[in-house]
């Protein structure tokens, strides 16, 4: 009997100790997390809409939706962050559509897991500089082995075309979700 | 068809042994033999789907609403620790055979990181209830397929003529080396 | 002076005699995934070795008070916790090296080196000599992780710490930096340090053996004289 209320004593106090410590560090560490947060966000908003200074989040269902501002609080396009499906797990991408919805204005990967070497490429500036100021209408289109002929074409990377692939398709599925939402209104 | 995509991304493409390294000391520990390796691989994958219903409960209707978060470590893992002592238990009650089979491996789970790995990953995707649990049983057939294959190579390297200094461990890594290879094939499927 | 000997003998067996990775071949989930880089194999290196030598002090501390049932339990929910410090201390002020180890931070938990320390020492031991042992174990697996790191960007990007070393010329191995990469690397190192020490044993067996001989030749020799 003794023993029992010592072996209940000694893990109690050293559950009770054990949460107290970890609530206080996750008191001081959650204001540096959600700052840390914040600025990535904002730093992926602002290098995909350099034109941009406020940002306001859009209330989106199944997509992560920003409208940008200029100086003078005057709309100047959207943010999207939409994923989906690459070569060898989730892409998450992030990219600035200009107020009409007729441009992109510039992207960035935020997240994949491709092959180390091919389809990293994608997260390379010569093949996201290929989406700044690209037409988006009807949809854009990718080409392989040659250089894109239209404005709204981008070339596929040798070696990681479905790497590529997918990630024109998850920009143009955002685009049309958007557009969509955008139409309802 | 997305919970079929889940399935085998998480079964082959991102295999838990050969893609994250979860699940290794088992799989050097136990790969000696196809019939335990054939066990071990049941006995985690049944351990991971049960961990996957618990620990999604634990972190939606707990953890998240109590805005308890920080403690999602110290709980999934105890609570890995209790459900293998729990599982154990009532195999041995309710099946004899299944517990002979599978009885000696259930301890060793607890320390497997394939297990608190399954947990925490499903934690962190913000998978729903039915994907965690279609997550967990990719990644548990991905262990069994990976731990069953090595255990076949493993009976024929016996037979083999491998430098004395290279024997055991370093060699199983090798040839993981190689099984790992040759899953990149399966890259591309989804 | 004797006790001093033990002493330094305590830590030093961890950075190769009893080195977690090459010899008693535990930890191997951490070693294998995080080592892309050099930098990344320091990282969680550090990591292990705190949560390692903090939990083996508390672990020592409280050795006499905790009842040997429970004793894992207890083991669990101290090594949880400053893992989960580090966690969150990495989250808040390390938020690019946090994204980088992603989930192996956590998983240090159940990373058999630290549970093994716990069980096969810090319980049993005085503070400082658990300190110690702790602190060489930690170095230990740090070492062996920087090494594999090293090894692996050198290869697969050229690179160490983020410095080119090798030339243009030469071209990444990708398989380095793959997850085979991992696997083939750590078996070869592993049978290398293992062919080390054989030929090591090799040798003094050698010696003895052939003193004994010349020995006993020499004693062959006074007899047939």
């Amino acid at each position: 009997m003794k023993q029992v209320i010592k072996i209940i004593a000694v893990l109690t106090s050293i559950g009770i100790i054990s949460g107290g410590v970890l609530a206080s560090v996750s008191n001081w560490a959650n204001p540096f997390i959600e700052k840390n947060k914040k600025e990535a966000t904002e730093k992926a908003i602002f290098l995909v809409q350099p034109e941009a200074k406020y940002y306001e989040r859009f209330d989106f269902s199944d997509m992560e939706v920003y409208k940008v501002y200029d100086y003078d609080k005057e709309l100047v396009g959207y943010v999207v962050v939409n994923q989906g499906n690459g070569f060898q797990g989730p892409i998450r991408v992030i990219f600035g559509l200009s107020k009409d919805l007729q441009r992109i204005t510039a992207i960035d990967v935020l997240e994949q897991v491709e092959t180390p070497g091919l389809g990293t490429l994608i997260t390379e500036d010569d093949f996201k500089n290929q989406f700044k100021n690209l037409l988006i209408v009807p949809m854009i289109e990718w080409v392989k082995g040659k250089p894109p002929s239209k404005d709204n074409e981008i070339k596929a990377i040798t070696g990681a075309t479905i790497s590529s692939k997918a990630t024109v398709q998850i920009i143009n599925d955002g685009i049309n979700k958007l557009k969509k939402r955008l139409n309802d209104e | 068809m997305e919970l079929i995509i889940l399935f085998i991304s998480a079964a082959l493409i991102n295999n838990f042994v050969l893609a994250y390294f979860l699940g290794i000391c088992p799989f050097i520990g136990v790969s000696g033999k196809i019939t335990s390796a054939l066990s071990m691989g049941i006995a985690v994958t049944f351990v991971m789907t049960v961990t996957s219903i618990v620990s999604w409960l634990i972190n939606y209707k707990i953890l998240i609403p109590y805005n308890l978060t920080f403690l999602t470590i110290p709980s999934f893992i105890l609570v890995i620790a209790s459900l293998v002592q729990f599982v154990e238990m009532v195999i041995k009650k309710v099946s004899q055979p299944l517990y002979r089979a599978l009885g000696i491996f259930l301890p060793l789970i607890t320390t497997n990181c394939a297990i608190l790995g399954l947990a925490l990953f499903g934690a962190m995707r913000e998978y729903s209830f039915i994907q965690n649990i279609i997550f967990a049983l990719g990644a548990g057939s991905g262990f069994t397929l990976a731990i069953v294959l090595m255990a076949g190579i493993r009976e024929e390297l016996e037979l083999a003529n491998v430098p004395d200094a290279f024997r055991g461990a370093p060699i199983t890594l090798i040839v993981a080396g190689i099984l790992a290879l040759a899953f990149m094939g399966f890259a591309g499927m989804i | 002076m004797k006790k001093e000997v033990n002493y330094s003998n305590e830590f030093l067996k961890g950075l190769w005699d009893i080195n977690p990775v090459f010899k008693q071949v535990l930890g191997m989930c951490p070693v294998l995934a995080v080592t892309v880089s050099a930098i990344n194999g320091l990282a969680m290196g550090l990591a292990t070795t705190f949560v390692l030598v903090f939990s083996s002090l508390i672990v020592s501390l409280i050795r006499k008070i905790v009842p040997n049932q429970v004793r894992i339990a207890t083991f669990i929910v101290i090594i949880s916790t400053f893992v989960t410090i580090v966690d969150l201390v990495m989250k808040a002020k390390f938020p690019e090296l946090s994204k980088a180890l992603g989930p192996f931070i956590p998983l240090i938990v159940v990373n058999c080196l630290i549970l093994g320390r716990m069980e096969a020492f810090a319980s049993k031991n005085s503070v400082i000599r658990s300190l110690l042992d702790s602190t060489g174990n930690g170095i230990g697996f740090m070492l062996a992780l920087i090494v594999l790191g090293s090894i692996r960007e050198l290869l697969g990007n050229r690179t160490i710490f983020g410095f080119q070393v090798l030339p243009e010329l030469y071209t990444p191995m990708l398989v380095m930096i793959l997850p085979a990469g991992a696997f083939l690397t750590l078996g070869l190192l592993m049978g290398l340090s293992n062919w080390y020490v054989k030929k090591k044993e090799q040798e003094e067996i050698e010696l003895i053996f052939s003193g004994y001989r010349s020995a006993t030749t020499l004693n062959t020799q006074t007899e047939l004289n």
